[in-house]
């Protein structure tokens, strides 16, 4: 060491000591870090307070730093997040679909009124869409209650609220609305610097709005615009001014703020636009006019229409009615007035009107009586006329009358005779009509006619003949009495037969003896021959015959047509 | 008649007959089923003061059972007017939460009008709070009232006592 070092030493030897450790420490890369580490913190805090170029610096890089992060290890930070992210979700969801339905429900609402195409337009022009801009101009809101509450100890200092509103003890709600203010910011605000400024508990959203003494909490009815903040703040503000140092002082008795609640009356005048008293009631009034006009209107032409219809329908009914003929047929209100003519034995006006669904009651029918020719008209006449067996069946065709079936050969005598009263037809065709009771009246009197009754000798009956003879004396009784019924004179002939033994002229005496036994029988029964006559030889040659085969009396029918058939 | 309203809370221990010492003096009513209090319970009463002519309104902070205040505690106990402390005759041990919370309030909300329940004189033979314990309550608390929320006995002339201190407070105040 020379000199000069020696001085060196002497002059500076404390500072150089310093030099050298300072040079260590900052050679010394483990040094450095501890010591930035000290003061990092500090320098952090200072810095923030200072401007935002620590956060303008730090953004960039720290942005990354957590990209990278997530990116490196995502379930971590979802882990992490997971908690937050399902509430906001929840929250954010409802918040819109509340907004969202109620824009639906104004723009239905408004959609179709002269006001809502007044707004479309308006919307339009704005480039706002449409349910936006409805919602804009209605904001259905109504501040139902005003709390005024003591931040220092929760009392309250006022309260105002609607009519209507259901009020509990208002105290109790103050004093609670201050506990869970205070129960939230503890729990969920570290510094407990964070406010509960808003809640929402079904249609009804809690508004705290903070001041410096005091607080107001508006209870609100639907959703509130978010500038109705800033005019409840002024009503704060301006209570503040008024009753500052009274709220900071506030023990509980309401004389120290005087008219409070006047100032709190401020925040119940806002409500929605719509529901400002006259003037939705009023702009209602001619619309609600119109609706009904337009029923009214939308009714008549209903019920106009409805009896045009209803008047065509009995029109044609009418028309395709045989005996009816209508000259006119009009509406007298409800009623339809019918005139014409119609025949006695056409289906009645009322009647027909009942088929196309018109009430009876509903027809005034002034028709004259007339006589009509029409077919079916003819046909009914015919049938009223002359009464019609079951089976008989009319048509009227090119002036005929054809009558069809099968009848009692009297009622066709008497139809033929008295058919020159119907009108309308001129021939009478029964080509196609049977008369079965006289057909079967001429079977009968074929099976009667040819009996033989045997004779012993003399005019004694055979065993059993006289018998037969009662019984066919009564058949024929019975077949006489029908006779003029189906247009037949029935003559009974007797014819007597003798056998070929003995005297021929005594024979003959014997057969005219044997005839008039006969007769006797019959006539006892009421049946009248009209002629008795002998056999001819020839026929007792015929055939071979015993004696007691050539002793008869023989009844044959002779039948006579008393008209035409 | 003019309205004052007060805010008065109600601290104690666990299960010392808290919100059973509320509820006898609002809805005259006991139950016998315990349910402890979570956070905070309110309720209001109306005590009439005809010689003064004022309707005096106690709103009622039943706070939840605890030896010792935290933050949301003592968020709750900002701005009263008035303290019941409530101690259980049959545990000793209360006396000291009661005074330890007495302390605390002190210390940060300074002082204010109170009094001390010692409840449930129904259970005597239960009791363990002796003489000296009482006087040791009345070296720190003016009035002292031995009660029963079950019984209703001397509840309600506390809660007038605190009352009425806190009307003289507010008056002395003025």
């Amino acid at each position: 060491m020379n000199d000069l070092d020696q001085l060196k030493e002497l002059l500076f030897g404390a500072e150089k000591e310093a030099l050298d450790s300072i040079s260590r420490r900052v050679e010394r890369r483990e040094v450095r870090a501890a010591d930035v580490a000290d003061i990092l913190p500090e320098a952090i805090h200072q810095s923030h307070a200072k401007d935002d170029e620590l956060v303008e610096a730090l953004t960039l890089p720290v942005g990354e730093c957590v990209q990278r992060a997530i990116q490196e290890d995502p379930e971590t930070y979802g882990n992490a997040l997971y908690p937050v992210i399902g509430p906001a979700i929840r929250k954010s969801i409802m918040h819109t679909l509340r907004n969202f339905s109620q824009q639906i429900n104004e723009a239905v609402e408004h959609s179709i009124s002269p006001t809502g195409l007044k707004w479309r337009w308006q919307a339009s022009r704005a480039g706002v869409p449409f349910g936006e801009y409805v919602l804009q101009k209605t904001m259905q809101y109504r501040i139902e209650q005003a709390y005024l509450i003591s931040r220092e100890n929760g009392l309250l200092v006022g309260h105002v609220h609607h009519e209507a509103s259901k009020i509990k003890d208002s105290d109790a709600v103050s004093a609670m609305f201050t506990a869970i203010q205070d129960f939230v910011k503890e729990s969920f605000s570290p510094d407990r610097t964070g406010r509960l400024e808003s809640a929402d508990m079904g249609e009804f959203t809690l508004w705290a709005v903070h001041g410096p003494h005091a607080l107001l909490v508006c209870v609100i009815r639907g959703v509130p615009p978010k500038g109705l903040r800033a005019d409840l703040s002024a009503i704060l503000e301006r209570i503040h001014f008024r009753y500052g140092d009274a709220i900071r002082e506030y023990k509980g008795d309401t004389s120290s703020v005087p008219d409070v609640d006047v100032e709190l009356e401020r925040c119940l005048r806002y409500e929605a636009r719509r529901e400002t008293s006259g003037d939705r009631k009023k702009s209602r009034i001619p619309i609600i006019t119109l609706l009904l006009l337009l029923a009214v209107a939308v009714f008549l032409g209903y019920r106009s229409w409805s009896h045009a219809q209803q008047l065509d329908r009995l029109d044609a009914a009418l028309a395709k009615t045989p005996g009816i003929h209508v000259t006119d047929i009009d509406r007298d209100g409800d009623e339809f007035v019918v005139r014409g003519l119609r025949d006695p034995l056409a289906i009645p006006v009322a009647e027909i009107a009942e088929s196309v669904d018109i009430p009876a009651a509903r027809v005034n029918a002034a028709m004259q009586p007339f006589q009509s020719l029409q077919p079916e008209i003819i046909e009914a006449r015919a049938a009223r006329l002359f009464g019609r067996p079951q089976s008989v069946s009319f048509k009227v065709s090119a002036a005929s009358l054809h009558v069809s079936g099968d009848a009692p050969w009297i009622w066709r005598q008497q139809l033929r005779s008295r058919f020159g009263l119907l009108a309308g037809v001129s021939e009478l065709d029964m080509s196609s009509l049977t008369t079965s009771d006289r057909l079967s009246f001429e079977a009968r009197a074929k099976q009667l006619t040819g009996a033989r009754f045997h004779f012993e000798n003399g005019t004694i009956f055979s065993p059993g003949s006289e018998d037969r003879l009662v019984k066919h004396a009564e058949s024929l009784a019975a077949l006489l009495a029908d006779a003029a019924t189906v247009g037949y004179s029935v003559a009974v002939l007797l014819q007597g037969s003798a056998d070929l033994t003995g005297d021929p002229a005594l024979n003959a005496v014997l057969v005219r003896q044997r005839a008039e036994a006969a007769a006797a029988v019959l006539r006892l029964h009421g049946v009248e021959p009209v002629d008795i006559l002998q056999a001819p030889a020839g026929d007792s040659q015929s055939r071979p015959q015993s004696d007691m085969d050539r002793r008869y009396v023989q009844v044959d029918l002779q039948l006579s047509s008393l008209t035409d058939p | 008649m003019t309205s004052i309203t007060s805010k008065v809370c109600i601290v104690g221990d666990f299960a010392v007959g808290k919100t059973s010492v509320a509820e006898r003096f609002v809805n005259n009513h006991f139950s016998e089923s315990y349910l402890t209090t979570v956070g905070v319970k309110i309720d209001t009463k109306e005590i009439e003061v005809p010689e003064l002519g004022i309707s005096h309104k106690l709103v009622i902070w039943d706070i939840a059972g605890s030896e010792r205040f935290g933050h949301t505690e003592f968020a709750y106990l900002r701005g009263a007017s008035g303290y019941i402390y409530v101690v259980d005759g049959t545990r000793a041990s209360t006396l000291r939460s009661a005074m330890n919370l007495q302390d605390q309030i002190n210390d940060k909300l300074g002082g204010a009008a109170s009094v001390v329940l010692v409840n449930k004189k129904d259970l005597a033979s239960d009791w363990e709070v002796s003489e000296s314990n009482v006087e040791a309550l009345q070296s720190r608390f003016s009035q002292v009232f031995t009660t029963s929320a079950k019984t209703g006995d001397e509840v309600e002339r506390a809660f007038e006592k605190l009352a009425r201190q806190i009307l003289e407070n507010d008056m002395r105040a003025d």
